[in-house]
């Protein structure tokens, strides 16, 4: 306590702010704490009874596979082939989708007309697409890509639709007074209007592009997190199983939270209550 | 209504025949019986009437939002077809854009318009004077309260220097105190500028004290049932005048009267609801 005043007095801020540091630790702690449970009881269930190596490892084996994996360079191939594919998926989505949803959400009759196909196709997964586009491209990077596109694209589109119908109609006619034409409107408007909507979209396309993503790995075969599970399996490698579902589990929250939720909260700070 | 003051060069706005109808599911409505209105030349001229009268139907027409769908309407005597520049619109709810600050807000017309940076900042800094938000220049509408927000919204449509600015409500959606300052305002700038400004209230007091003509609107299909001439308004007006005038408070009486008749609330001779045996 002592330590805290002399320390505040010297840095001449209060004591709170080593309270409040404190407090952001306790936080941390708190995230921690669930993926602590989870492993303590994998482990007294390991210990509990007699598994043979072929059906459940203990997660200190699991480390050490993680590590071999990583000191081999196998992860960071695998991973990086997942990675690389998700990102060009989502750029490639974003760039076809965005003016898709734009050119639907500005036509009222297209959109009425078009919500109940485009929530057909969110009800049609990725990976029931799976077998037209083994037929169609093989087991190829390509029909890995088409999946994975499909899945991100149709929540940018839908999430583009809806965020342009949600501008208000005031907005578009003070700028129609104001003499603005239709690219005015589309770069001072419906863009910036549509934009908290269209990270949204990304955000979840995000989420399901990556589950669909190791899925059609796991059929394919040509590279990524899902082909080192499933090709794990076949030699039931418990350990490497497991580490690969890790894995892909972070690498998911890291791009989650370290690209797509920023991008989120830099639009939810600019816009303001006003957008609700 | 006969008007005397026929003098075609000052003559910025003429309504003649309008008449407005609506498709709707349940059919054929009819917004707006006919009109026929002269709006002179920095004249400023407020409309009150009941809800669903209309009102905002005639201010959309003029505006150019919307086409009637009989008669026509003449801005300095070319046919209004659509929106345009030299008549600026101020809404009732929030139409300034939340992702711009307020001198971005404010500048945005002249940005439209292709005016070069330094003359638009002159004219962006005389507005935020003008309009008591010095200050606030770098805020996002979000953090300016709402009276502050509906001068920003005044301030856009006064920079972009339109002849004529419509006006529908604008102060509908600001506490009562804080809609009396800005009235004080707007009647301040409109004597600095010299608009032709049409504006629409529900409020009578509101109609009168910023007019030099109050229009009286009738129930849907609405029609301009009287006009009322306000002496003095260039001289300049504030409340606490305005109140304990009694010329002025007799206009307000007399609105008011016009008004409540539409509402069906002192409708002179009105029938007898005849009670049926057992009702």
């Amino acid at each position: 306590m002592s330590a805290t005043t002399a320390a505040s007095a010297r840095t001449g801020v209060p004591g709170q702010s080593m309270l409040a540091a404190a407090g952001r630790q306790l936080r941390g702690l708190k995230i921690l704490l669930p993926f602590a449970a989870l492993v303590a009881l994998w482990w007294a269930i390991y210990a509990s009874g007699d598994f043979s190596p072929q059906v459940l490892v203990s997660p200190l084996t699991v480390w050490q596979a993680f590590v071999h994996l990583v000191t081999y360079g196998v992860m960071a191939e695998y991973a990086s082939t997942s990675l690389r594919m998700i990102g060009f998926a989502a750029m490639l989505s974003m760039v076809i989708g965005v003016p898709i949803g734009f050119a639907i959400g500005v036509n009222r009759y297209a959109a009425h007309a078009l919500e109940g196909f485009l929530r057909f196709l969110q009800g049609i997964s990725g990976i029931a697409w799976l077998p037209l586009a083994i037929i169609w491209f093989g087991f190829t990077h390509t029909t890995t890509l088409v999946i994975v596109i499909y899945t991100l694209i149709v929540p940018i589109i839908f999430n583009t639709m809806i965020g342009v119908r949600a501008i208000p109609e005031s907005y578009m006619l003070a700028l129609r007074s104001l003499g603005a034409s239709r690219l005015r409107m589309v770069k001072d408007v419906y863009l910036p209007g549509a934009l908290p909507s269209i990270v949204v979209g990304l955000r979840l396309g995000m989420g399901y592009g990556w589950r669909a993503l190791i899925a059609a790995e796991m059929l394919v075969r040509k590279g990524g997190l899902g082909d080192l599970i499933f090709g794990a399996r076949t030699f039931g490698q418990i350990d490497r199983i497991i580490t690969g579902m890790i894995v892909i589990g972070c690498l998911y929250v890291i791009v989650d939270r370290l690209i797509v939720q920023p991008i989120e909260n830099l639009t939810i700070a600019r816009w303001g209550v006003l957008r609700k | 209504m006969p008007d005397d003051h026929r003098d075609p060069a000052s003559e910025k706005i003429v309504v003649s025949g309008f008449r407005h109808f609506f498709e709707t599911a349940g059919g054929h409505v009819q917004a707006t019986d006919q009109v026929d209105l002269t709006i002179r030349s920095g004249e400023f001229v407020t409309l009150v009437g009941p809800s669903g009268c209309g009102k905002t139907t005639l201010l959309k027409a003029l505006a150019g939002f919307i086409r009637p769908s009989e008669g026509t309407i003449l801005c300095d005597g070319k046919p209004v077809t659509g929106p345009g520049r030299e008549r600026g619109v101020v809404f009732q709810e929030l139409a300034i854009l939340p992702w711009r600050t307020v001198r971005r807000n404010i500048g945005h017309g002249l940005e439209i318009a292709g005016i070069p940076r330094a003359e638009r900042e002159r004219t962006v800094a005389r507005l935020i004077e003008l309009t008591g938000l010095a200050g606030f220049e770098d805020r996002y509408p979000h953090e300016l309260s709402g009276g502050m927000r509906q001068r920003v919204a005044v301030a856009r449509t006064w920079a972009a220097d339109p002849d004529v600015i419509l006006m529908d409500e604008p102060f509908a959606a600001v506490d009562a105190m804080t809609r009396l300052t800005l009235q004080e305002e707007l009647v301040r700038l409109c004597t600095a500028t010299q608009k032709t400004v049409f504006f629409i209230t529900h409020s009578v007091d509101e109609a009168v004290f910023l007019a030099d003509r109050v229009l009286v609107m009738s129930r849907r299909p609405g029609r301009i049932k009287a006009m009322i001439d306000v002496p003095g308004r260039l001289a300049g007006r504030d409340w606490e005048s305005f109140k304990i005038d009694a010329a002025m408070q007799a206009l307000v009486e007399q609105v008011l009267r016009l008004v409540r008749e539409e509402r069906g609330l002192t409708t002179p001779a009105a029938p007898a609801i005849a009670a049926g045996p057992g009702a």
